[in-house]
């Protein structure tokens, strides 16, 4: 029953804070400089991460679909599996993945510190509002940077994917067939579909990090534990959420 | 880092994701955002199968557009056809779902039309055919499955019996043969005696089958017969040659035949010879009455009785005196 009351407080406190944030959605222009510095960190300096494990994602994807397909003559579909799986599913998850561990925790992190060392509290004293400077350059950044982040992806997953089909010898696919196939089959509103997902997971797990980290209460313990929390519960809610939004969109 | 070197990275970041946002669009999408639109045509059809947005519009293989929607029009499918500006497609040309593999992706095939013929305009609706799908196909596959089981069903049916007590084909014969098996048995046996009696040159088809004299005097006499049917084929060659000559109306037989003037000729003879007859038959003119009235007969008669015995008194009187004789017996 505890457990069920500690959920339900998460999400209307989540909920409270998003509709708080979009009511100072004017004071953005003049937090210009806190909007770049955020998509700094959220875009900018994920993007070698994410490059480097969406090409191997990619190149795996193509690797384990060749030796399955090998044995039914349909190699040359594996551009089309490798195109589709990227933009649909794997390209905007694992970016949401990626942003959870590295920004998100970073962000809970952060706040939770400020909140512990009442920073929070002196911000509020002054009469500015916690979810006007902490929280609404965090959303719009990370709104601005998870499609671009996730088509980047993408590219690098596709690329990955036909270097893999050209030089592994019992694929032996030219790049030129397996992009052919994936132009074949996968469609632009694929990759808008999927990055109409990664924007919902990048605003979840900036909004739950967010909340976690400015209801911490206590000390230095309570930060690593709101942390390891917020992690915890952004990546289940990346899973549950990728089924409901893939079949709202499907 | 200073706060420029920082909004430098991100601007170019961000300008770099939309470049690949929009690379990705143009690529998977033909990128239609500012290029000409073409025009629209509407395709009607009973089914339009598993026809959707964004499938293919071909004109002899070539993809000349896209489906920009399917909707159901009252009673009736309705594919919005989206077709390239500098594509003109004839009114009469028709428009056909045709399956792009086995995979369920379809595409609308339009035919060339007839050349000279006004082009569809935007809006306007063009014809189309049907063709049978991959279901109906096994449907009727499904039904050629069940006639030949039927089909089948009446041949076991006609070589095994129908369980009702009329036997089938095979009952039929094995009751034959247990019935009449010693009949059987005697005609084999008969046809075994026969079979050794040509095989020991025994009879007329033994010696014929074992004699190699009697081999080829029959080769022989089929020599002749060729040679005589050789000669009889050249005198009815000849026959007909004849025939065909007579028939061009050449030589004396052909121009009485064909000929109206030898016809002509050969009447007016035959009506004067049937005149000559006529007159001979009663007697007028010289020969008629030399026919007929045998005074002069009589007078010959009389006159050669005189010449002899003319004769005989020339004999007796000398030669000086016989013509003498001869004159007073016939003036």
């Amino acid at each position: 029953m505890r457990q069920i009351r500690s959920i339900l407080e998460g999400v209307g406190s989540t909920v409270q804070l998003l509709l708080r944030a979009l009511s100072y959605v004017a004071t953005l222009p003049r937090q210009s400089s806190r909007f770049i510095e955020q998509c700094y960190l959220i875009g900018y300096t994920t993007l070698p991460i994410v490059g480097i494990l969406s090409f191997f994602i990619g190149s795996v994807l193509a690797l384990q679909a060749g030796y399955s397909m090998q044995n039914f003559g349909v190699m040359q579909f594996i551009g089309s599996l490798v195109g589709l799986s990227l933009a649909r599913e794997l390209g905007p998850v694992m970016v949401a993945i990626l942003v959870t561990g590295r920004v998100g925790s970073a962000i809970t992190a952060e706040l939770a510190s400020m909140k512990v060392y009442q920073e929070v509290d002196a911000l509020i004293t002054m009469n500015i509002p916690p979810e006007r400077m902490l929280v609404l350059p965090r959303l719009a950044a990370v709104a601005v940077m998870m499609p671009v982040l996730t088509v980047i992806a993408n590219i690098v997953g596709w690329f990955g994917g036909a270097m893999i089909c050209k030089y592994t010898a019992f694929i032996s696919l030219s790049p030129k067939a397996y992009f052919a196939s994936m132009v074949q089959y996968t469609k632009f509103k694929d990759v808008f579909d999927g990055m109409v997902k990664a924007e919902v997971f990048g605003l979840v797990v900036v909004l739950v990090c967010c909340n976690i980290g400015l209801n911490t209460r206590g000390g230095p313990r309570e930060i690593g534990a709101s942390v390891t929390r917020a992690v915890v519960v952004s990546l289940i809610l990346i899973l549950v959420l990728d089924y409901f939004v893939t079949k709202i969109l499907i | 880092m200073n706060n420029a070197q920082q909004t430098a990275r991100v601007g170019l970041f961000f300008l770099l994701g939309v470049a690949l946002i929009w690379v990705t669009y143009e690529t998977l999408s033909g990128g239609k955002l500012f290029r000409d639109q073409g025009y629209t045509l509407i395709a009607g059809f009973d089914d339009v199968k598993d026809l959707k947005k964004g499938d293919d519009v071909r004109m002899a293989g070539v993809k000349i557009g896209s489906i920009d929607l399917t909707r159901l029009d009252g009673r009736r499918a309705v594919a919005v056809l989206r077709v390239d500006s500098g594509v003109l497609i004839p009114r009469d040309a028709t428009a056909t779902i045709y399956m792009a593999g086995l995979l369920g992706s379809n595409y609308v095939g339009i035919g060339m039309g007839t050349a000279g013929v006004p082009p569809l305009s935007d809006g306007q609706e063009i014809s189309t055919t049907v063709t049978p799908d991959f279901n109906t196909i096994m449907s009727e596959l499904g039904n050629l499955g069940k006639k030949l089981d039927g089909a089948l069903g009446s041949f076991s049916s006609a070589m095994n019996g129908d369980g009702k007590g009329n036997g089938g084909l095979i009952q039929n014969l094995d009751h034959l043969v247990t019935d009449n098996r010693d009949k059987i048995g005697a005609t084999l046996s008969n046809l075994q005696s026969v079979s050794e009696k040509i095989n020991n040159g025994e009879g007329t088809l033994g010696k014929l089958v074992n004699d190699p004299d009697l081999h080829d005097q029959l080769l022989a006499a089929i020599n002749e017969l060729k040679a005589t049917a050789t000669q009889a084929n050249s005198f009815m060659a000849n026959a007909q040659g004849i025939v065909d000559h007579v028939k061009s109306g050449q030589g004396s037989l052909g121009m009485l035949l064909y000929d109206p003037q030898s016809a002509e000729n050969l009447r007016v003879a035959v009506q004067d010879f049937r005149d000559v007859s006529d007159k001979l038959a009663k007697g007028q003119g010289t020969l008629g009455k030399l026919i007929s009235d045998d005074s002069l007969y009589l007078s010959a008669q009389s006159t050669m009785k005189k010449a002899d015995r003319a004769l005989d008194g020339m004999t007796d009187s000398g030669p000086i005196t016989a013509v003498g004789i001869v004159a007073n017996a016939l003036f």
